[in-house]
């Protein structure tokens, strides 16, 4: 989508001023929270099973280097071959190579934000090499030419119409504005690809270091295709995404698919270790995982490690109440909500305005209370302010307007006085209790939020009128 | 080489935060709980109940006469003239490989590899019907567990619209930790010899991309019949 060569205000305008995104957006975040915390709640001891999901991730980690080593052996003792990628471009370069010395000329992929991360579906077309999306909400997107709007309902800010419109051009598909031809339509067309595909390529939830072993989570069953069909199947995985023991799945798996959809367990769990075995009917006869550091080898062993907890199961962004009015675009990197503004900044670096994700927060923890491994993300992304400001990345503006609150806060005389301006300033400019856009250079940061009128009467006036009444009372 | 970078990188990394993760890690106990909700008396119940949520259906018969009615019946509805399946002697269901001898229902050749795979892949796609085994059944998420093999083909529970599979009462567990825990004391370290895929299903495939509408059977099966006997 064109948003993205955009600045970040411009971004947050453009989804702000789009209602037919905000409308899909209360829709799907309302469902999502709703379900979510059902099936916590259902549960007959949600905390513990949280903070048991943080201790696992937390041992993993504290072992990561250890469990790679273990993960790889026993993924090459069962005769599949793996690439460690400091980087996108190493790993690009990898799967472009295999496709290329295995004579790929078409590849199915199933949902993988590690592949997003690094861009891989652009360098392999331009390898000359057909990769399609299979994940429905993917797939509808990438026909479209836009970039996922949700971790996992990458596609809520397309109405039916539009989609109807999409698989008309690209399908064939009658107009219809009805689901169900809809889906079959897809289905029909991308059952063809899975068919005729030489590769596929998937994305991993959680690689289990005593197994060899990666498990995919989903609920179309185009992963279990992807992963079973082609005779090449290559998972990417974050190197931190990553557990010890196949029982550990015993809490992880139970607080993933309850946070990110409300389900028990996503339709299809997928565990998979090497390519098929001799004897087996069908399977893919190479496997290759992909190992993708990309900067979080370093993430580690800095102050924003805990952020190197999450799986990705997108509750912090359904709870965010900036997240339900911007959506993902607006973040402008691959990983948007709460741990976007924490994650893009960290693996995507290059991105010129990541200081400014941070601040799409109102620090008001919502995201912390979803958390299925309880990380403090209103805590780092205090910290990646302060980053910032340190770095010298803030607006002129913001240093002056600082320093004169400093001042006043510190004075109560100047305190009282600037308050009564205050009061006064907004009861002229409000409409409505609100005020839509404040005098320069206050204009900034109502830019994206209205600011509230003040009450004629201020706390201390009120608590002063209130101990008169009572000493005279 | 890269290998070597990131397990440097990750160890300078690790003498800066280890301790402090190791604390986080010792906060709470590993082990998984056998199971989340609070334990039903009737697992099949339970079970059935489950996958019904999910617009799956469970029919609990009585014996194998019962339950080779009712999948005699549910090929027919779909006019089912070949399936792809695992091996019959692996479903455990005595009566099986007759019941479709007499309807002239095939069992396709469910081999695709080498050069003759797409070419296969084309043979069993207009296959209306998939029939397997279990491993084991999760009665508290209605969830399928497969392990596959040789015999026991990935296919078979995925490429045609519907599956069919059939359980015993005794392969019935409570939650996914006494799933995993039945595997590992069932086949221990050799969990992943003879396959390398493990699979776990909790009914029909779905999906809610248009406009968060639920619709069922977007790539995967959209109906799932489970027979328990």
């Amino acid at each position: 989508m064109s948003t993205h060569s955009l600045h970040f205000f411009d971004r947050v305008d453009t989804a702000l001023h789009d209602e037919t995104l905000r409308t899909a957006l209360n829709r799907a975040t309302a469902r999502f929270v709703g379900n979510r915390s059902g099936a916590i709640g259902a549960l007959s001891d949600a905390d513990t099973l949280r903070d048991q999901a943080r201790a696992i991730r937390a041992h993993a980690l504290s072992r990561l280097d250890e469990l790679l080593v273990r993960l790889a052996e026993r993924v090459e003792a069962r005769g599949g071959r793996v690439c460690w990628a400091s980087d996108g471009e190493e790993a690009r370069r990898y799967i472009a190579e295999l496709a290329r010395s295995r004579g790929v000329r078409s590849i199915v992929k199933s949902k993988s934000m590690a592949s997003e991360e690094i861009h891989l579906n652009e360098a392999l077309e331009r390898a000359g090499v057909e990769v399609v999306e299979t994940d429905l909400g993917e797939y509808i997107i990438q026909i479209a030419g836009e970039t996922p709007s949700h971790i996992i309902a990458p596609a809520i800010h397309k109405t039916r119409e539009q989609i109807s419109a999409l698989f008309e051009q690209h399908l064939g598909m009658p107009p219809t504005t009805e689901v169900p031809p809809m889906i079959r339509a897809a289905r029909q067309a991308l059952r063809q690809r899975f068919l005729r595909a030489d590769m596929g390529i998937s994305g991993v939830n959680f690689g289990i270091a005593d197994e060899g072993a990666v498990v995919i989570v989903e609920n179309e069953g185009n992963a279990r295709l992807t992963t079973s069909v082609p005779r090449i199947h290559v998972a990417i995985m974050g190197i931190e995404r990553i557990v010890e023991r196949l029982e550990d799945l015993g809490v992880m798996l139970q607080v993933l698919a309850r946070s990110a959809t409300g389900q028990k367990l996503s339709v299809y769990t997928s565990i998979i270790s090497g390519p098929a075995r001799p004897g087996e009917a069908d399977g893919p006869e190479e496997f290759h995982l992909v190992l993708l550091d990309n900067g979080r080898s370093q993430i580690l062993g800095g102050q924003y490690a805990e952020a190197l907890m999450c799986i990705r199961c997108g509750a912090c962004l359904n709870a965010c109440p900036v997240y339900q009015s911007i959506g993902g675009h607006a973040y402008g990197g691959v990983y948007s909500g709460p741990i976007g503004a924490i994650l893009t900044p960290l693996l995507q670096p290059d991105l010129p305005d990541n200081y400014l994700l941070p601040y799409a927060s109102s620090l008001c923890g919502a995201c912390q209370e979803v958390c299925p491994v309880r990380i403090a993300i209103p805590d780092l992304l205090l910290r990646l302010r302060a980053d910032a400001v340190r770095a010298g990345k803030f607006h002129p503006i913001e240093k002056p307007a600082i320093q004169s609150y400093a001042a006043m806060m510190n004075n109560p005389a100047l305190y009282r006085v600037g308050g009564k301006f205050a009061r006064l300033g907004t009861r002229l400019l409000r409409r409505k209790g609100r005020i839509r856009r404040l005098p320069p250079p206050l204009h900034l940061w109502t830019r994206g939020r209205d600011f509230p009128a003040l009450p004629a009467q201020t706390f201390s006036e009120w608590w002063e009128e209130r101990e008169r009444q009572r000493h005279n009372g | 080489m890269s290998r070597d970078q990131i397990l440097a990188n990750l160890r300078t990394s690790l003498a800066s935060n280890r301790s402090w993760l190791e604390k986080e890690a010792s906060a709470a106990p590993h082990a998984a709980p056998p199971f989340v909700h609070p334990p039903a008396a009737n697992l099949v119940a339970q079970f059935s109940a489950e996958l019904a949520k999910l617009e799956g259906r469970t029919y609990p018969v009585a014996d194998a006469e019962e339950a080779l009615e009712v999948i005699g019946r549910l090929l027919d509805e779909r006019e089912a003239r070949q399936v792809i399946a695992w091996d019959l002697e692996q479903i455990d269901l005595s009566g099986l490989p007759a019941l479709l001898a007499a309807r002239g229902v095939s069992v396709l050749d469910a081999r695709v590899h080498g050069a003759a795979r797409k070419e296969r892949l084309q043979t069993l796609e207009p296959v209306s019907v998939c029939l397997s085994g279990v491993d084991c059944a999760i009665a508290e998420s209605g969830t399928l567990v497969l392990r596959h093999g040789p015999g026991r083909p990935r296919l078979a529970s995925l490429l045609a619209p519907t599956h069919i599979a059939v359980a015993h009462r005794s392969q019935l567990v409570r939650g996914l930790g006494e799933a995993l825990a039945f595997l590992r004391e069932r086949y221990g370290a050799a969990l992943f010899d003879p396959t390398s895929h493990l699979t776990f299903i909790s009914g029909p495939s779905r999906t809610a991309d248009i406009e968060m509408t639920l619709s069922l059977g977007i790539h995967g099966p959209p109906e799932v019949h489970v027979v328990v006997l």
